[in-house]
C-alpha cells in the first residue's frame, strides 16, 4: 500500500501477545549457536560465561520479544533450551 | 475494395494530378492566414491542376466538393491544408476512398495548429509559412503511392489492470458482453479506494454496501479470471494481439481457505493494517477487510517468521482445518494473450508530511481525510466512533483544511483534485448526523460543488451549521496541555485574522498519480500529462482512448475523479474495447518497410535496430527476412540501411527528400528544418498551437512516424541545400512509441554533430529535442531559442556547411 503510516493503531492494546519464559540449561549447551542463529526475533546472543563443557552458552537479550515459537527447542541438538508461557497471574 | 483496385493502380501510372484545398476553418485559419492567396499560390505548384479555398473543408459540402473534383477533374492526389493530420487525416482519407481514390494518395498540410494559431499576430509571415507548408505537402503528394492495408485479427479477450471501482465496472461490462476478461490487481483484494471510504457523496450511500455486490460479481463471473496479488511485468505486441506476462505472487494460502479466521487467532505477528491506513492492526496471516474478494486469506511473507525459508512457526498451518496453508508456494508467471487493455490503475493520495506547517506526523490529532474515512466507518478500527487519536475521546470541535496538496505551485500539485470539496462536505454532514453538537469549521480556497446534487449537499451542510471560512490556515499549532490544535490564518472574505481552537484537524488531501505509473507508461508505451496522469488520445472526442491502439483508460489513472465519473468512464472504456473486439479484426496502417533485395548487402544493421524483432538474418540462406505482421512501422530500419535497400511505405526516402527540398527552396538560410515524430514531438507542436503559444514562424515541420526514421542523409541534405538549422525531435528516452527506436535517432544526431564539429561547423545548428505530447511550451521555447541561432549563422557558415555535406545532394 502506498500511504505512509503515521498513527499508532487504535486497537494495539487489545492484542495481548503471549508472554514467554525462556529456560536455558547452560551446562548442557555445547555452544553450536543454532538457537541464536535461527531465532526469528533475535532474542538470544552468545554470552561471555564459560559453562561446564567449556563453551559460551546463549543468553537472553530481551525476553519480551519472544513470541513462543519454540524453534530454539526444536533446533537444539542437546535439549538445552525450552520455552514456557508465563501465566497472567505472574504479572502481565 | 477489390473492385477499386484496378482503376487505382491504373491511375497511379497516369500523370500526377493534384487537387489542393485550403481551409479557412472559420476564422481559425483565415484570421491570420490569407487563404485565398495560399490557394492562388498552390495553383502554380507543379502537378497541381486545381486549388480552392473554402470555409470548412471537413464539412459535408467541403468533402462533397473533393469527391466531385476527384471524379470530374480526374484528380489522383489530394492535399488539404487545414488542421493537424492527427485530427482530420482519417476524415479526408475516407473522403478520398469514397471517391474511389486510394487513401494513401492523400496528404495534409498543417496550417492551423502549426501555423495560424502560433502566429496569430503576423498575417504576412503566417501566410508565407502556409504557402511553404502547402508546397511541402504537394511535393510529397506527387510521390505518394497507393497502398493496401493488412488486416490483423483481434484476440477476443481483454485485460483490465487495476481492480478499483473503475476496473471492476470495466471488467463486468466486458464480461457481460461476452468477452473473457483478465482482471489484474496488485493488492490481495479488489475494491481499491472505494472499499475504504465510508459514505459516497452526494447521496450518502454506504460505499462498501454498494461496492461489495459488484466485487462479489467479479469473483463469481464465469467470464472473468481474477488475478489478485499480481502485477503486469511485460507487455508485447500491438492492438488486437498483446502478449502480457503477469507475475502472480504467492498468497501461501490455497483456494481451499474457507475464511474462518482460526489462523489469525494463533498468529503471533502484529503489524499495522494498510487497509485501515495503519489505524488498526492485522496479523501476519490476514484478510485486508471483511468483504475482500477473493476471501482467501494471505500471509504477508515480509513479516512472517518463515520469511527466510525456514519454517520456524507453523501455528496457522496447524490451526487450519482445511489444510489451506502452504509455506512452499512460489511466484508464478501467467502468459496472457489479449486483444485490448484497459488501464484502471487509480491514484495515490498526497502525503501531507510535505507541508510541515500543518504538523501532520508531528501532532497526533492532525489526520488525513482518508484516515477520517476509516475512523467514521462502522467497519473501521473505532467501530464508527470518531475518536481523536491522542486520548480516544469524541472531538467537540473539528476543522477541515481543504486543498492540501492541490492547487498550489509551492507545495503539492497545481491541479484541483476534484473530489476533496464534496468529500469534506459529506464528512462534515456525517459528523453532524452522529454528534449534532459538534462545531465544524471548513477552511477552503473555493468550494467547487459542480456536479449533480452537489450544490444541494453544500447547502445542507451550511444549514446544518457547518462554518465555512475562506482562507487556508497558515499554520497549525498544538496546545501541549490538552493536545488541542490552534489554527492560525486569514479570513480573506472579511480581511481579518483568525485563531481558532479545535480538538482535531482533518487535512483534505488531494489525489496524485500512482508512484508506479511510470512503469505502466513504459510497459504500454503511453503518454502522461505534465500532472503525471495518463494522457488520452483526444481530450474531447476520444477521452478514454490511449494514443496507443487497443488501450483505454478508466478512473483516476487518467485524472482525479469521483466514483460516478470513474464508473461512467469505465463503461465507456469497456464499450470502446468491445467495439474493437466485436469487429474481430483491425487494419494496420501501410507504413511497413519496402525491401529491395538486390541492393541488400546482408550487413545486418537493420536487424540490430528493429525494436520489434521483425527483421531477421537468415544465416544459412545469407539473406534478410521481414515479418510484416510484427512490424510496428517506425521506419528506423530504413534510416539505418546504408545501401538504400530498405525504405518505409508512405514515408519513403524520395518523399522525405522532396519535402526537405521544398522547405529549402526559398531562403533556407532563415529557416529551421524540423523533423518531428508523430506521437510526441509533432503532438507537442500541435499542443502549442491549441494553447496558442506564439513562436517564430521560420520553422517548417516534416512529420515522420518515429524520430528513428530520420536518416542522416535527410539532415545532411537540408544543410547541403543551405538550411541554417535543423531540429530533430522525438519522444523522451524511454517513452518511445516504438519501444526504443528514438535511441537510434539520438546516436545518429550525435554522430552528425561530431562530424560537424570536426569539419569546423557550429554543431549548435543541429539540435535535438525530447518533448512529450503535453510539452507544447517546451517545443515553442526550443523554436524561440533556435531563432537566435538562425540569426547568428553567417552566410559563410552556410557555404561551409553546404560544402561539407555536398555529397548529400547526389546519389539519391
Amino acid at each position: 500500500m502506498p500511504e505512509r503510516i503515521k498513527h499508532k493503531p487504535l486497537d494495539i492494546d487489545k492484542v495481548k501477545p503471549p508472554k514467554a519464559e525462556i529456560h536455558i540449561i547452560t551446562d548442557q549447551c555445547k555452544g553450536c549457536g543454532y538457537c541464536i542463529q535461527f531465532c526469528p526475533k533475535q532474542v538470544l546472543e552468545e554470552s561471555k560465561e564459560i559453562n561446564a563443557r567449556g563453551v559460551h552458552p546463549p543468553k537472553i537479550v530481551d525476553e519480551s520479544k519472544c513470541i513462543l515459537c519454540s524453534f530454539c527447542t526444536a533446533v537444539c541438538p542437546d535439549f538445552a533450551i525450552y520455552t514456557t508461557e508465563k501465566k497472567c497471574a505472574e504479572g502481565c | 475494395m477489390t473492385e477499386k483496385k484496378e482503376p487505382e493502380s491504373r491511375k497511379a501510372a497516369e500523370e500526377v494530378r493534384i487537387g489542393v484545398y485550403v481551409c479557412h476553418c472559420g476564422l481559425n485559419i483565415a484570421g491570420s492566414v490569407d487563404c485565398a492567396e495560399v490557394a492562388k499560390f498552390a495553383a502554380t505548384l507543379p502537378h497541381v491542376v486545381l486549388a480552392k479555398d473554402n470555409r470548412y473543408t471537413c464539412s459535408d459540402q467541403g468533402q462533397d466538393q473533393i469527391k466531385k473534383d476527384i471524379k470530374e477533374n480526374r484528380l489522383n492526389r489530394v492535399v488539404v491544408a487545414s488542421c493537424s493530420p492527427r485530427l482530420h487525416e482519417p476524415t479526408f482519407r475516407k473522403t478520398c476512398e469514397e471517391a474511389g481514390l486510394n487513401k494513401y494518395l492523400f496528404e495534409m498540410a498543417n496550417i492551423r495548429e502549426q501555423c495560424s494559431w502560433v502566429h496569430l499576430y503576423d498575417k504576412k509571415e503566417a501566410t508565407e509559412k502556409a504557402k511553404d507548408l502547402v508546397k511541402v505537402a504537394a511535393a510529397k503528394a506527387a510521390l505518394l503511392e497507393p497502398a493496401e492495408e493488412a488486416e490483423v485479427p483481434i484476440t477476443r479477450k481483454a485485460l483490465v489492470i487495476g481492480g478499483g471501482v473503475a476496473g471492476i465496472q470495466a471488467a463486468l461490462d466486458l464480461a457481460d458482453t461476452g468477452y473473457n476478461v483478465y482482471l489484474v490487481e496488485k493488492e490481495p483484494s479488489i475494491g481499491g479506494m472505494m472499499a475504504r471510504i465510508d459514505k459516497t457523496f452526494p447521496t450518502m450511500d454506504c460505499s462498501i454496501c454498494i461496492l461489495a455486490p459488484k466485487m462479489s460479481d467479479v469473483g463469481h463471473h464465469p467470464n472473468i479470471e481474477l488475478l489478485t496479488n499480481s502485477e503486469v511485468t511485460e507487455v508485447k505486441g500491438y492492438i488486437g494481439n498483446f502478449h502480457v506476462k503477469v507475475l502472480k505472487k504467492p498468497r501461501y494460502v490455497t483456494k481451499d481457505c474457507s475464511a474462518c479466521g482460526e489462523c489469525v487467532k494463533v498468529c503471533p505477528i502484529v503489524v499495522p493494517n494498510e487497509f485501515d491506513v495503519g489505524l488498526a492492526i492485522r496479523h501476519g496471516i490476514y484478510t485486508p477487510f471483511a468483504q475482500a474478494v477473493p476471501s482467501t486469506y494471505i500471509i504477508d511473507m515480509n513479516v512472517c517468521l518463515n520469511k527466510d525459508g525456514v519454517v520456524v512457526c507453523d501455528r496457522c498451518m496447524k490451526a487450519c482445518e482445511r489444510q489451506a496453508v502452504r509455506y512452499e508456494m512460489t511466484p508464478e508467471t501467467a502468459d496472457l494473450e489479449v486483444g485490448t487493455i484497459i488501464v484502471a490503475t487509480g491514484a495515490d493520495v498526497f502525503d501531507p508530511t510535505a507541508l510541515p506547517n500543518y504538523g501532520y506526523g508531528k501532532y497526533e490529532n492532525v489526520i488525513t481525510s482518508l484516515e477520517f474515512e476509516r475512523l467514521i466507518n462502522a467497519g473501521g478500527p473505532s467501530g464508527g466512533h470518531l475518536l481523536r487519536p491522542s486520548d480516544k475521546q469524541i472531538p467537540k470541535r473539528v476543522a477541515f483544511v481543504q486543498c492540501v496538496g492541490s492547487r498550489s505551485d509551492k507545495s503539492g500539485k497545481l491541479y484541483c483534485s476534484n473530489v476533496c470539496c464534496m468529500n469534506t462536505i459529506k464528512d462534515s454532514l456525517l459528523i453532524k448526523e452522529h454528534w449534532p453538537e459538534t462545531e465544524i469549521y471548513v477552511f477552503y480556497v473555493d468550494i467547487r460543488a459542480y456536479g449533480k446534487g452537489f450544490e444541494d449537499l453544500y447547502k445542507r451542510a451550511r444549514k446544518a451549521g457547518v462554518i465555512f471560512i475562506r482562507g487556508l490556515p497558515a499554520e497549525i499549532v498544538e496546545d501541549k496541555k490538552n493536545r488541542s490544535l490552534w489554527l492560525l490564518g486569514e479570513n480573506s472574505l472579511q480581511n481579518e485574522l483568525y485563531k481558532i481552537k479545535v480538538d482535531m484537524a482533518v487535512l483534505s488531501i488531494g489525489l496524485e498519480p500512482r508512484k508506479d505509473s511510470e512503469l505502466i507508461q513504459r510497459l504500454l508505451t503511453l503518454s502522461r500529462t505534465q500532472d503525471g496522469f495518463f494522457m488520452e488520445a483526444h481530450p474531447k472526442l476520444r477521452p478514454v482512448d490511449a494514443a496507443t491502439g487497443g488501450i483505454f483508460f478508466a478512473g483516476c489513472a487518467e485524472a482525479p475523479k469521483d466514483i460516478k465519473d470513474s464508473v461512467t468512464q469505465a463503461s465507456a472504456a469497456a464499450a470502446r474495447a468491445g467495439i474493437l473486439m466485436a469487429k474481430g479484426k483491425v487494419t494496420v496502417e501501410a507504413i511497413t518497410p519496402i525491401f529491395y533485395p538486390e541492393k541488400c548487402k546482408v550487413c545486418g544493421l537493420c536487424v540490430k535496430v528493429c525494436p520489434y524483432n521483425a527483421i531477421t538474418l537468415n544465416k544459412d540462406l545469407k539473406r534478410i527476412e521481414l515479418i510484416e505482421a510484427a512490424c510496428g512501422g517506425c521506419g528506423t530500419c530504413a534510416a539505418e540501411c546504408p545501401f538504400g535497400a530498405l525504405t518505409q511505405k508512405h514515408f519513403t526516402d524520395e518523399q522525405i527528400i522532396a519535402q526537405v527540398d521544398a522547405v529549402t527552396e526559398n531562403s533556407p538560410e532563415k529557416k529551421i528544418v524540423a523533423f518531428c515524430c508523430n506521437w510526441c514531438s509533432y503532438a507537442a507542436a500541435d499542443f502549442a498551437g491549441v494553447s496558442r503559444m506564439q513562436y517564430p514562424p521560420n520553422v517548417r515541420i516534416i512529420r515522420t512516424m518515429c524520430s528513428g526514421r530520420v536518416a542522416p542523409k535527410f539532415v545532411e541534405r537540408a544543410f547541403a541545400r543551405g538550411a541554417a538549422t535543423v531540429l530533430v525531435a522525438g519522444c523522451h528516452l524511454g517513452d518511445c512509441h516504438y519501444i526504443n527506436a528514438n535511441y537510434q535517432m539520438q546516436k545518429r544526431v550525435e554522430r552528425l554533430q561530431k562530424k560537424m564539429e570536426q569539419s569546423g561547423l557550429n554543431k549548435e545548428r543541429l539540435q535535438l529535442l525530447w518533448a512529450s505530447a503535453a510539452e507544447g511550451e517546451r517545443f515553442a521555447s526550443k523554436i524561440r531559442e533556435m531563432k537566435t541561432i538562425v540569426e547568428s549563422v553567417t552566410s559563410k557558415e552556410i557555404e561551409a556547411s553546404q560544402k561539407v555535406f555536398e555529397k548529400a545532394l547526389t546519389g539519391v
